[in-house]
């Protein structure tokens, strides 16, 4: 059984019955090894389909993902679940309980980092009062507005008014969370939360191919929330000096908000600013200045870094990127490709107005970004064997084009790994106006394919 | 991926029922069972799997049976239907899997599990319809066309389902219009199957429930039973878990009885 990856997390979905003989049948070592290699935040278990489980069943699985929690550093859990089968584990672990426990996987996205910039007011009930607090700073922590009932009654009372959340958060259980750090988006900035002692784990719980993602895909500023930071020693001086240096490249700038020098020393805080970093006392003093925030770079989202070519090994690499891309397509489409015209140039797109877009990109032994270019009518038809029907909702079918770009940036890991070339994928980025996405790639040339699908011309564009 | 082209093609190429096997059909429903024998006399490979089939532990005999009247004797006009149906669909199973980590045995072991615990429903429904009860034969038969239209996609399939939880049914049916159920008819048509067993066959994918009450329910039952066999640890490990989508609320009214009746604890 292979995790669906959507937003960082990871989900498992076993079907039918679950007890001790077939459990570890569901989660084989071939999984596990797979599961590790998944770059995520989160990794639940969907109960949705599963009518039966007992206790030997459940351990099974139970045990695989507390080894995965220590392996990966990331939360884990089930979701999906009614409130029977949330009684039945609760009764099974009782106060041992070291995973979480999602009633859906929406809720469960509510605790982790996000591409979009989604503030959500939710409303919050656990009988536990130390688990309400948790899950209540958990959900601060990732920009959302928890409302706490402090009662079953208040709760009650409260969720009366469906209208007025985003969710109902109930038989819910946080468990160990992730030891990665914690990322929002708030507009063009990213917003990283750190906590206690910062030291040379800070190197191992950052993650680092997120932050490099999005530089490349445009981002230019970088906050730190430190408040509830309690010191630093010399090793965690040393990774933000080198985080400044390699955002220098890209003219981003990185800042620390609510940092206090009690227990570290104020030294550091000069060395951090000849590195290149700032320093502000409230969060506010940066996100609601819109001038200081045009000055950081936030208002942006160009590429600030110099421009580069592309080099012998990525266009040697081409036809595999092209490969990837065309059986993809059409296996979405049930279309035939026909490629009319290879080019090194800068992005042109004719028609932009029509036009969706897509980009990911790719890092390791060869480095770059995957950009695609549909008309309105392809992209839904290609997202049409995702979604299952025919739609018109753009934000739906944007996600859709994400998944899609994923599947691609799958498969262009696949085919290169096949040539010893070891890549990772970073997470999709979609474009709804053409514009922005010009924006952000400035003036690099790459190589520019056109494609047509029955009577759709499409555009890949491959450049560093 | 697959395309209605290729599906047809598929349809296209299900043999029809050999004539041995016509002729023995007709005599067992005319409940002739001895004239059924002789016919099926006739096909040495028949033969064979009748005797491996019915001396499989599942049947419970002590003693070797070998002798083709004491067979059919055995099984009944019902059970006799039931394994005919069921060897025309093993005639239709590939020579090697390669989707599914399936053998011939572990094939036939799931035709016998799914006709056995059929049985066993049926008794405490109290139904005692031959049709009915062969209607368990063509479930599998969404399994082997399966294993035909994917078994050189499985990469494609893997990266597909590495970003939604697609089953293998609603992927066919996104790309083609056509589901595994829908196929699975053409060769229930295409082999004179009774249309019971097309009506319950449809009922148990979950999607279709029927406008018929007793159709309805079989369907219900026969879902859960297919998720409760493909749960098993040896269909989890051939990759059968998730071929389809199982639908818990659609079985909510019958899995009380159902845990009863397998014993599930």
């Amino acid at each position: 059984m292979r995790a669906v990856v959507k937003n960082r997390i990871g989900v498992l979905t076993p079907q039918g019955f679950i007890d001790g003989i077939n459990a570890p049948s569901f989660l084989t070592l071939e999984d596990l090894h797979a599961t590790e290699k998944l770059n995520i935040d989160l990794l639940l278990i969907s109960l949705k389909k599963v009518i039966f489980f007992n206790r030997n069943g459940l351990d099974i699985f139970v045990k695989a993902l507390d080894n995965l929690h220590s392996k990966m550093k990331i939360a884990v859990g089930f979701c999906d679940y009614d409130h029977k089968k949330y009684s039945a584990i609760m009764k099974f672990y009782g106060n041992k309980i070291t995973f979480s426990l999602f009633r859906t996987q929406k809720i469960a996205e509510l605790f982790v980092s996000s591409n979009k910039a989604e503030n959500h007011d939710v409303l919050l009930y656990n009988d536990d009062p130390s688990q309400r607090s948790a899950m209540a700073i958990e959900l601060f922590d990732h920009g959302h507005n928890p409302v706490i009932a402090q009662s079953q009654k208040e709760f009650n009372e409260k969720k009366q008014n469906k209208d007025a959340y985003y969710a109902i958060i109930n038989d819910t259980y946080l468990g160990l969370v992730g030891q990665n750090i914690a990322t929002r988006i708030t507009g063009n900035a990213i917003i990283y939360t750190l906590n206690g002692f910062l030291d040379a784990e800070i190197a191992e719980n950052f993650n680092i191919s997120y932050h490099n993602n999005s530089l490349n895909v445009g981002f230019r500023l970088f906050i730190f929330d430190a408040y509830k930071v309690i010191s630093m020693n010399i090793h965690a001086l040393n990774f933000f000096a080198r985080l400044s240096a390699a955002a220098a490249e890209y003219n981003a700038t990185i800042c620390f908000v609510g940092l206090t020098f009690e227990k570290t020393p104020e030294t550091f805080k000069n060395d951090l600013e000849d590195a290149g970093l700032m320093f502000f006392g409230e969060m506010d003093d940066i996100l609601k200045d819109k001038e200081l925030l045009k000055e950081l770079g936030a208002s942006s989202a160009a590429m600030g870094k110099s421009k580069r070519a592309l080099n012998k090994v990525i266009v040697n690499e081409l036809p595999r990127f092209i490969e990837a891309t065309v059986t993809t397509m059409e296996m979405m489409t049930n279309a035939k490709a026909q490629k009319k015209a290879v080019q090194v140039q800068l992005l042109d797109i004719e028609l932009q107005e029509e036009k969706i877009a897509s980009s990911i990109g790719f890092y390791g032994d060869i480095d770059g970004m995957i950009i695609l270019v549909f008309p309105q009518a392809i992209a839904k038809k290609s997202c049409e064997l995702l979604i299952g029907e025919v739609t018109d909702d753009m934000e739906l079918i944007l996600d859709s084009l994400a998944e899609f770009v994923n599947i691609i940036g799958g498969r262009v890991k696949s085919l290169l790994s096949e040539k010893k070339v070891s890549v990772d994928i970073t997470l999709p980025r979609t474009y709804q106006h053409i514009p922005d996405l010009l924006e952000v790639i400035a003036q690099k040339r790459g190589v520019q394919v056109d494609l047509a699908f029955d009577d759709d011309s499409f555009t890949f564009f491959l450049t560093r | 991926m697959v395309t209605e082209k290729e599906i047809q093609h598929y349809i296209d190429k299900i043999p029809p029922t050999p004539a041995v096997l016509q002729q023995t059909l007709a005599f067992i429903n005319e409940g002739d069972l001895t004239k059924a024998a002789k016919a099926a006399q006739e096909d040495p490979a028949l033969r064979s799997y009748l005797k491996v089939l019915v001396n499989r532990p599942i049947y419970g005999f002590k003693g070797e049976v070998s002798n083709l009247p004491q067979i059919f004797g055995i099984l009944g006009t019902s059970g006799a239907q039931q394994v005919l149906y069921n060897y025309m669909m093993s005639l239709l199973s590939p020579d090697s899997w390669h989707l599914f980590k399936l053998t011939d045995l572990s094939f036939h072991e799931l035709q016998a599990q799914l006709s056995r615990k059929w049985h066993d429903i049926l008794q405490y429904e109290g139904i005692n319809d031959k049709d009915i009860e062969s209607a368990i034969t063509l479930l599998p038969a969404s399994i082997i066309i399966c294993e035909a239209l994917f078994k050189g996609r499985q990469e494609e399939v893997a990266l597909l389902r590495s970003t939604k939880a697609l089953d293998y049914n609603t992927i066919l049916k996104r790309l083609s219009g056509k589901d595994l159920f829908d196929i699975s008819e053409d060769i229930a048509n295409s082999w004179e199957m009774p249309q019971i067993v097309i009506d319950l066959l449809h009922a148990t994918s979950g999607l279709h429930p029927s406008s018929d009450k007793t159709v309805d329910r079989l369907g219900r039952w026969m879902h859960l039973l297919l998720f409760f066999e493909l749960s098993q640890e040896n269909y989890v490990k051939a990759g059968l878990n998730d071929f389809l989508d199982f639908d818990i609320d659609y079985v909510e009214a019958i899995y009380e009885p159902f845990t009863t009746l397998m014993d599930i604890q």
